[in-house]
């Protein structure tokens, strides 16, 4: 599902003029399949959230390849890079990223909106969700009034909206207490069994990396594998 | 993502955000106005005197200057040119028509002319018909209320006395023939101009026609037209009391050539003036009028188009505004997959829905200030000069013709999107990874 190759990557540190260049990814290859649950581990600094970064098309590498559902990401423009997003890839966030001007209800509509679906279908599909991930209760509620947790279910139901093949999460137990945290687990687990959904987790936290079938340590931009 | 929803997301900005989106709207919507307002003078400046010269003149009249009449042949060639309808001859009589009818009398210009012509040019009289008689005449609108007997000059007197006791004076309007004068007939003698004792024998002529009101308030007409058949007959009733010398000056022929449309003066026009014709029409006045109020019109234009443009230094900030204050929510947006061409087009809405809004509330302002204006200014002048003549006189000071609201619309909606671009560029700029990282 996911095959990246080589990816290098190089950033420039310092005043203009005067930068260093940092190499942050090494040559990185690894392969993700479809239905598996990966997480790539790494303390702060080794480079794992550039190579998330990258894979969501939000950089460009400086070299190497990424292949998507066979398709080459790495070379997409800005714009085509953001439709593929839109149809490929959910995202799950460290501090959620829910909209804070709108309700649970409307952030997890979002993307559906942007995918120019309209209202009726919209609001079925959301009620279903919610339904399934616990909101409904708390539908009408906005962001500042949501728990942690639920929080970060709202932005799970917001990444799942769409049905994409692909999850991809940034620490996304980083700011929650520890038994919320197992309760999102819990709930990633239950949804790539249920519906088969392919997760790439990228966190610093081995407790998270539990759930996953295959484990990847980044180290100075160095990808290894390790055994689950 | 559906325009729908476009909106609605643009609305929810906007409504977050009503106070800075109420200032400058007011600032885009003064900007706008005092453009519309500005531009509105020259428009109004300029339609009062085309109004002016237009309701003076036939503008289908082609006036002839020079010495030299016209021979037979030439008024021939001139009337088989192109989109000529006529051209008349009027002859003028160089001697004062001195008129009496009962007790009454009146002294008056005396034109001579070919009828048929002149019916063609003049159209339709106030009452009565052309003449078809030799000794059938036609008068001016006020040629009855000029009719004096010896009680109407006393009351004049004592009329104009009073007027001019405060500062005013009197036209006479009250006095004079009352009834019709159509059927009526009149005896006519000329008195030349020179003195006014000697006077011609008295010769009878029937009235068929009163000419129409003239244009202009101030305008007493009552002059006598008769056909040219009585040249020869005025001047030997003139011989009879003058040396000969005086009567070949007694008749003064004045050409004028009619075009059937104002469009076609022009050509015409030239045409004439290429043979050596010295011609003139107001047409010509208009045209050189026309340029100059153009120009001055582009220059208010252009003055009020900086009033628009400080109001767009308004917009540009607001959407910066928006755009800083909005970084992290671009942010995500982008993330789960926004193109940036949506984003800049949200962004662009909104300065648009500025523009637009301060445009509407502009205009309805300024058909409202021009209103008032038109309303008010002429009391108001009056008051602070002491003279009518702001009053009396049509006089538009504002105008505002529909080409004025689109102009001004087209520039001030295009400035507010222009100011609009650079910050919604600014937001497609926005890095997904440094949006996500700010703070909540």
């Amino acid at each position: 599902m996911i095959q990246v190759d080589n990816l290098q990557h190089t950033f420039l540190i310092g005043k203009k003029g005067k930068e260093k260049r940092v190499p942050v990814l090494k040559g990185v290859n690894f392969e993700v399949k479809r239905g598996e649950i990966v997480a790539i581990v790494g303390k702060s600094g080794s480079g794992k959230s550039t190579l998330l970064q990258i894979l969501a098309g939000f950089m460009k590498p400086e070299q190497g390849s990424i292949k998507i559902n066979k398709q080459e990401t790495a070379k997409l423009n800005e714009t085509e890079s953001a439709a593929f997003r839109l149809r490929q890839f959910g995202f799950i966030f460290q501090n959620f990223q829910l909209m804070p001007g709108l309700t649970a209800f409307e952030n997890i509509e979002l993307p559906l909106k942007l995918q120019g679906i309209s209202k009726a279908i919209r609001k079925e599909k959301v009620k279903k969700l919610m339904d399934k991930v616990g909101l409904t209760a708390v539908a009408d509620h906005y962001p500042n009034e949501l728990s942690g947790g639920q929080q970060q279910r709202v932005s799970i139901a917001r990444a799942l909206i769409t049905n994409p093949p692909i999850l991809l999460a940034d620490e996304p137990t980083g700011s929650l207490d520890s038994e919320t945290e197992q309760d999102i687990l819990m709930l990633i687990q239950s949804l790539n069994r249920e519906l088969g959904l392919t997760f790439v987790i990228i966190t610093h936290d081995d407790e998270v990396a539990t759930i996953a079938h295959r484990r990847f340590r980044m180290y100075d931009g160095d990808l290894v594998k390790e055994e689950a | 993502m559906l325009f729908k929803d476009q909106l609605d997301f643009v609305a929810q900005h906007i409504k977050k955000n009503k106070m800075r989106v109420f200032m400058t709207v007011l600032a885009a919507t003064m900007g706008c106005a005092f453009l519309i307002v500005l531009a509105s003078v020259g428009f109004g400046l300029q339609d009062s005197i085309r109004n002016d010269i237009l309701s003076n003149e036939t503008v289908t009249k082609i006036q002839v200057f020079g010495e030299s009449t016209f021979t037979d042949e030439q008024v021939d060639e001139i009337k088989k040119m192109e989109h000529v309808e006529t051209v008349l001859e009027t002859i003028s009589v160089n001697a004062a028509a001195q008129s009496y009818f009962e007790d009454r009398e009146t002294s008056s210009e005396l034109f001579v002319t070919n009828m048929q012509d002149f019916e063609q040019v003049t159209g339709k009289l106030f009452e009565g018909k052309y003449p078809t008689q030799p000794t059938e005449i036609i008068v001016g609108y006020h040629f009855a209320q000029t009719l004096l007997n010896e009680a109407d000059r006393n009351a004049i007197e004592e009329k104009n006395k009073k007027a001019e006791a405060e500062g005013t004076y009197y036209d006479g309007n009250e006095e004079g023939y009352k009834k019709s004068l159509v059927g009526k007939e009149i005896e006519l003698s000329l008195m030349p101009y020179t003195s006014n004792e000697t006077e011609s024998k008295k010769m009878t002529y029937t009235i068929v026609g009163v000419t129409k009101e003239p244009s202009y308030d101030w305008m007493i007409d009552n002059k006598v037209y008769m056909s040219v058949e009585q040249k020869d007959a005025l001047a030997s009733n003139f011989a009879a009391i003058n040396d000969e010398s005086m009567e070949d000056q007694l008749f003064y022929s004045e050409f004028n050539i009619f075009a059937d449309s104002m469009e076609n003066v022009k050509p015409i026009l030239e045409k004439l003036k290429d043979k050596g014709y010295s011609v003139y029409s107001v047409t010509e006045q208009l045209e050189q009028m026309d340029v100059f109020f153009l120009v001055l019109k582009i220059g208010l234009i252009f003055v009020g188009t900086i009033a628009v443009l400080i109001a767009s230094i308004g917009i540009f900030n607001t959407m910066t505004m928006a755009v800083t204050e909005r970084t992290r929510e671009i942010g995500v947006l982008k993330a789960i997959g926004a193109s940036p061409k949506l984003i800049q087009r949200l962004f662009l809405m909104e300065s648009t829905f500025i523009g637009i809004l301060g445009t509407v509330i502009a205009v309805a302002i300024s058909y409202a200030i021009s209103f008032t204006a038109n309303a008010l200014l002429p009391v108001v002048l009056k008051a602070a000069t002491g003279e009518d003549a702001f009053v009396a006189t049509d006089i538009t000071f504002s105008f505002i013709p529909w080409q004025l609201v689109v102009i001004a619309s087209a520039i001030s909606i295009g400035v507010a999107m222009i100011s609009g671009y650079r910050p919604a560029r600014k937001a497609t700029k926005i890095d997904v990874i440094q949006a996500l990282r700010q703070e909540l």
